[in-house]
């Protein structure tokens, strides 16, 4: 591998990265940011992104820089070098991908930790799915509505349930996501999860996971009230539970 | 006319799919009586007048066109008609539609079957563009979108990229091994033939009461044990393809393990072997699973049982769970004989040996293992065990390890060679190379469990798939179609249609599926018919590149169906490749050899002086030579 | 369209010669490896019914298993059970009188497994007749029969070889020579797999 002007290829690789880097940074791929989730999950792509920047320099740049040096001439029938493999090399490119993907993991699981922590004091709710909508219950205030109203910077706790078949939460800003699944046998589904909304204003409750002829239209409006007086007067303005349904906390398959 | 209904061949292949549906339908209306039921049961889920009928139908059908008619005799143990010379070879086109137990004839029948789907499949993408070019409704109402992205994909999964891999290896892997043949020729013939039928299962899902099944290829339960009877076609479909797919591994297992050349130890096999070999593995031991699952989801649906009903006990998320556990380790089967494809036509055309080659064939056996333990993280947000997700993050990332050892041999393989760019296989494993790495570097962003949080089930997880699988695995099989193209038919194909086909797949992708990240980031969920304002020049730019990328596909139509009636012939080595499928003449000779070859060095021996690969009969007086010529190994003699 | 004729051409006298031998690269014969390498596909299958067995029941169910009014014959069952494993003896005795070319301790072998496996069989309906509960009954009806009726689908399967394997016994058509009383070996190693399937799925669904 002589005249192989390594310094230099590796001098691209870096400016290159650095040049992606910046601009895959600029736009704010994820869009708008209303909880307090959504900042860590954007950091976390964030560094995705620069680590795949590189990752993707470090493969095209020497793709293209043989491409460009090693092209057979027209007319040259001969062979390349017989070269079989280099030990040295062939280590390198396994241990320093593991080590990006392990630091990937070991970073993506501290955020999942982040995320995920709860706080004292959460409001919860159950959010319900059913062929196309979606309800919502507040069990501490004995409400159901069919919008999502919360307050800014004050923890929910929401419990998913479904009362046919697989629907899906999902509120872009808030960056989370997760199944209602029917049956919610409570200790063997994950059907819980706490988010904290942290900027007043209208949003909107997509449905993503295919529920039949309705799921591209099952939507539900989200408010976050800037205040807690505010959230309790829409609370004040909404029905009381219906006493005669069937339990929401989804009472595990009789 | 009795002739024809007595003697193999599609008169009673018609015949018998006629007496098997009626058998079928009698038996379910006979029970039906019996026990004291309605004759008819037409509940959207029931219908089992039909659902029996597109069972034994289906097995009539391989009865009559001849499929089992040597064993039938073997197992009254009558004489058997020994069928294996007579029936190898095509000597006309009429030959591809009877059974045959040839490889090279059923790599062809495999080969043009499943392009028909592809082109079908591309279709139904074709129109669900249209549907989404705008914001609002297009052409199609919802429930009708949701059966193209259901029966595209299924199309694609099931009875395009799998199989047609499948095809491809089934020409060229006994050639490179040194096999006259499978090892099980008949059951060879019997896997080819189950595949139509699964396709057609799934294309006439479309006619029945209730429309396609449109629960998705993923097809999870409740969605679709309660859905209408199309989703019964899927489920039915799955089984043939299931079925083809896992007695096609077993032969080629079978093969690889018990009929190599003498000589070829298993570290002087092409690493399209290894690939293989890999793949087969991956096949037998997780195919079952989705058979196993989609037998459920059936009974469910027909037989009223409560696998996945919650009312009753049953329990929905084991079905994402077994399902998975099959079709996560099913996107490297649709990637693994690809990265074989790769590893020839790179050291071919680049000729070098292929960097690390040991290496190469570990890293595959390593992701055959890893790919068994990550199946969880398509359900990062199913609402399953808490604790089964980080574990599942770590292994999955970890998979980026001989995925990447893989990519970095490609390049050191590249290094110091002579690289030809005049053949269209060499620019599009280029191509794969490029487009690959950001497909399975988007893979790793999904494994890590807070980005998924946010963009799984939304469009980015669509361009994940296209650039995977479409500039991944579909990059692979054009590769190695143009690769082999002038091996299976003699002929050369047109390098510079072959050339527009490149750059029109290559820009058309990029076109169709980079964008998809953008808005599937920014918010827009994956199956939907309709979306919010916002998405509609985006999409627009989708739909245009896609309508090139579907133009293009027909300039590769026209390259093959022309070149393969009147291109220039080609030569027994045109691409001058030291595999032993290029020892002999092209089309190969109708048994392949006629006395087995000998291995004596690496498959991949470019540049080193007085190498071998293979000894071919009759040719001990050449090895002396240190340069071997190209003319001396032609046909055997 | 002579193009198409794809591997015609070449050789001409193609007629008068078979393919050349395949070269023996392992010393397993393709038969015997191709149904082990089949059972561990079905053993995999069966793998996707306990994959769902143990989601209904550990993951769904809280309370007892079988959960409340079913109850299961383990009794029969198990008696049901001694009957399967003697045929698998049976099985053995009628391969180790072919390999000494005993062709009458062959047949009856055959025959005498056939029977068992076929009595197993019968006892097995009879037991789905008389169990009280069926397949819609919640999903341990549904997960029970989903189990031993794959299972017992195998054993059919295993009894229609058995068959083959009898009629061309009686047939005269197996030797003692290990080449040629495959026919028999191979469909004995997959009752030997069916066989011990069972047992699997006994000791699973009855008695754990
Ligand atoms: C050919 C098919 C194929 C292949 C090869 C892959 C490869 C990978 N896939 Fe993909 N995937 C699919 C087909 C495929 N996938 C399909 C069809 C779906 C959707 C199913 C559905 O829901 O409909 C899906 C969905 C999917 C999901 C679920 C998304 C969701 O629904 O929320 C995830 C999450 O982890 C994932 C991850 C990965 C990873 C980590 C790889 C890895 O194997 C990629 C490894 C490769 C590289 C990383 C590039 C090369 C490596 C290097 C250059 C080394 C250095 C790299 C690093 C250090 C990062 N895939
Ligand atoms: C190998 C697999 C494969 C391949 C090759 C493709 C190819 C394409 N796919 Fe597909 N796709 C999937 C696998 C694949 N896809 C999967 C698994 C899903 C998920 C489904 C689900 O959610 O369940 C999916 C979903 C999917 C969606 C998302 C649907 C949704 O979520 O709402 C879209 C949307 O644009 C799409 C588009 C395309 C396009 C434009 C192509 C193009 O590349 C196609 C190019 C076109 C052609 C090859 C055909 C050319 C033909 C003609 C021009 C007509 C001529 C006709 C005749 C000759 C009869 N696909
Ligand atoms: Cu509810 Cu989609
Ligand atoms: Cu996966």
């Amino acid at each position: 591998m002589q005249g192989l002007p390594i310094l230099r290829l590796a001098a691209a690789t870096i400016v290159l990265t650095v040049i992606t880097s910046v601009l895959m940074l600029i736009p704010d791929w994820n869009g708008e940011q209303a909880s307090t989730a959504a900042a860590d999950i954007d950091r976390l792509l964030d560094v995705a992104i620069v680590l795949s920047s590189f990752v993707f320099w470090i493969v095209m740049v020497p793709l293209f820089y043989a491409i460009y040096r090693w092209r057979a001439k027209p007319g040259d029938e001969g062979d390349g070098e017989p070269i079989h493999g280099n030990t040295r090399l062939e280590i390198i490119w396994t241990v320093i991908p593991t080590v990006i993907v392990l630091g990937l993991a070991g970073y993506s699981w501290v955020v999942l930790d982040d995320i995920e922590a709860s706080e004292p004091g959460a409001i919860p709710i159950t959010v319900t799915g059913q062929q196309f909508a979606w309800s919502f219950t507040y069990p501490e205030q004995n409400v159901q509505a069919d919008e999502l109203h919360v307050v800014e910077d004050r923890q929910v706790e929401v419990t998913m349930r479904a009362l046919d078949v697989l629907h899906s939460f999902w509120v872009p800003e808030w960056r989370i996501k997760r199944d209602a699944v029917p049956g919610a046998p409570g200790a063997s589904i994950d059907d819980d999860f706490v988010v904290t909304p942290d900027r007043a204003g209208e949003f909107s409750l997509v449905c993503t996971e295919l529920c039949g002829l309705g799921h591209t239209t099952m939507r539900a409006p989200v408010v976050v009230h800037e205040t807690r007086a505010e959230f309790d007067r829409w609370i004040s303005e909404q029905d009381p539970i219906p006493s005669d349904q069937p339990e929401p906390a989804g009472s595990p398959a009789s | 006319m009795t002739s024809a209904l007595t003697s193999p061949g599609w008169w009673r292949g018609l015949f018998y799919f006629l007496i098997g549906a009626g058998f079928g339908f009698g038996l379910v209306i006979a029970l039906r009586a019996i026990s004291g039921l309605d004759l008819y049961q037409t509940e959207p889920t029931g219908y089992p007048h039909i659902v029996v009928p597109a069972i034994t139908g289906p097995l009539g059908f391989l009865i009559g066109i001849g499929c089992f008619d040597y064993w039938f005799r073997w197992c009254a143990g009558a004489p058997t008609i020994p069928d294996d010379h007579a029936d190898h070879g095509a000597k006309t086109w009429k030959d591809y539609f009877k059974v045959n137990t040839d490889h090279k004839v059923i790599g062809i029948q495999y080969i043009v079957t499943t392009f028909f789907f592809f082109f079908a499949g591309g279709f139904l993408a074709m129109l669900m563009r249209a549907e989404l070019a705008q914001p609002g409704t297009q052409i199609v109402d919802p429930g009708v979108f949701n059966g193209l992205f259901s029966t595209h994909a299924a199309l694609m999964i099931f009875v395009f990229v799998i199989p047609v891999f499948a095809g491809i290896a089934n020409y060229v892997l006994p050639l490179m091994i040194g096999a006259p043949d499978m090892a099980f020729p008949r059951l060879n013939a019997l896997s080819f033939w189950m595949l139509p039928i699964a396709g057609a299962l799934f294309l006439a899902s479309y006619f029945v009461p209730g429309g396609a099944f449109d629960a998705g290829w993923t097809g999870y339960a409740p969605l679709s044990t309660g859905a209408p009877l199309g989703q019964s076609f899927f489920n039915l479909g799955v089984q043939f393809a299931g079925a083809s797919s896992v007695a096609t591994a077993l032969n080629f297992l079978v093969t690889i393990i018990t009929m190599r050349a003498p000589g070829m130890t298993i570290w002087r096999m092409p690493l399209l072997v290894w690939a293989n070999l890999s793949t087969s593995l991956l096949v037998v031991a997780a195919t079952p699973f989705i058979a196993g699952v989609q037998f459920m989801v059936l009974f469910d649906r027909v037989l009223h049982t409560n696998f996945f009903q919650a009312a009753f006990g049953g329990d929905v998320i084991s079905y994402q769970h077994i399902f998975w556990f099959y079709s996560h380790p099913a996107v490297y089967i649709m990637m693994l004989p690809g990265f074989g494809i790769i590893s020839e036509v790179i050291s071919t055309h680049a000729r070098k040996p292929i960097f690390g080659y040991r290496l190469m064939a570990l890293a595959l056996l390593g992701i055959v293992i890893l790919s068994y333990t990550v199946w969880a993280h398509h359900m990062f947000v199913a609402g399953m065990f808490e604790w089964l997700r980080v574990p599942m993050m770590i292994t999955t990332l970890l998979i980026a390890v001989p995925t990447g050892i893989k990519i970095f041999s490609w390049l050191g393989t590249l290094f110091e060679a002579k690289i030809h760019l005049k053949s269209t296989a060499m620019l599009f494993s280029l191509a794969f190379i490029v487009t690959f790495t950001i497909g399975g570097i988007s893979g790793v962003m999904l494994g890590m469990i807070p980005i998924d949080i946010h963009v799984s089930d939304t469009y980015f997880v669509v361009a994940h798939i296209h650039f995977v699988l479409f500039g991944g695995s579909v990059f692979t099989i054009f590769a190695g179609i143009y690769h082999w193209f002038p091996k299976m038919t003699g002929r050369m194909y047109d390098e510079r249609l072959g050339r527009i086909h490149f750059w029109g797949t290559l820009v058309g992708t990029w076109g169709t599926f980079v964008p998809m990240h953008w808005i599937g980031m920014e918010g827009m969920p994956r199956r939907v018919a309709d979306y919010a304002a916002e998405f509609g020049n985006w999409n627009l730019m989708i739909t245009v590149s896609a309508f090139i990328l579907g133009a293009v596909q027909l300039v590769f139509l026209y390259n093959m169906i022309v070149s393969w009636r009147y291109g220039p012939k080609a030569g027994p080595n045109p691409w001058r490749a030291k595999t032993i499928e290029w020892q002999v003449s092209s089309p190969p000779p109708i048994f392949n050899f006629d006395e087995i070859p000998r291995v004596v060095g690496g498959p991949y021996e470019f540049g080193v002086p007085g190498a071998r690969h293979a000894i071919m009969a009759g040719e001990e007086a050449e090895v002396k030579r240190p340069e071997p010529s190209r003319a001396g190994i032609g046909a055997p003699s | 369209m002579e193009s198409a004729s794809l591997a015609a051409g070449a050789h001409p006298d193609d007629h008068h010669h078979g393919p050349p031998e395949a070269h023996e690269s392992s010393k397993i014969d393709r038969q015997t490896l191709g149904i082990l390498l089949f059972i561990i596909t079905e053993t995999m299958l069966f793998g996707a019914f306990f994959a769902s067995y143990f989601f209904l029941r550990v993951v769904a169910n809280e309370g007892p298993w079988p959960p409340e009014p079913f109850e299961l014959p383990v009794l029969i069952a198990g008696f049901n059970t001694a009957i399967l494993v003697s045929s698998s003896f049976t099985m053995h005795w009628a391969l180790e009188s072919i390999r000494a070319g005993n062709h009458r301790g062959l047949k009856m072998g055959l025959v005498s497994t056939f029977l068992l496996g076929a009595t197993f069989l019968f006892i097995q309906l009879n037991e789905y007749v008389h169990i009280g509960f069926s397949a819609r009954d919640d999903a341990f009806g549904s997960i029970f029969y989903g189990l031993t009726g794959l299972h017992g689908a195998h054993v059919f399967i295993g009894l229609t070889l058995l068959a083959i394997a009898s009629v061309r016994a009686f047939r005269g058509h197996y030797g003692p020579a290990a080449k040629d009383h495959l026919g028999v070996e191979v469909p004995g190693i997959y009752w030997h797999f069916v066989d011990v399937m069972w047992i699997i799925v006994f000791v699973t669904v009855y008695i754990l």
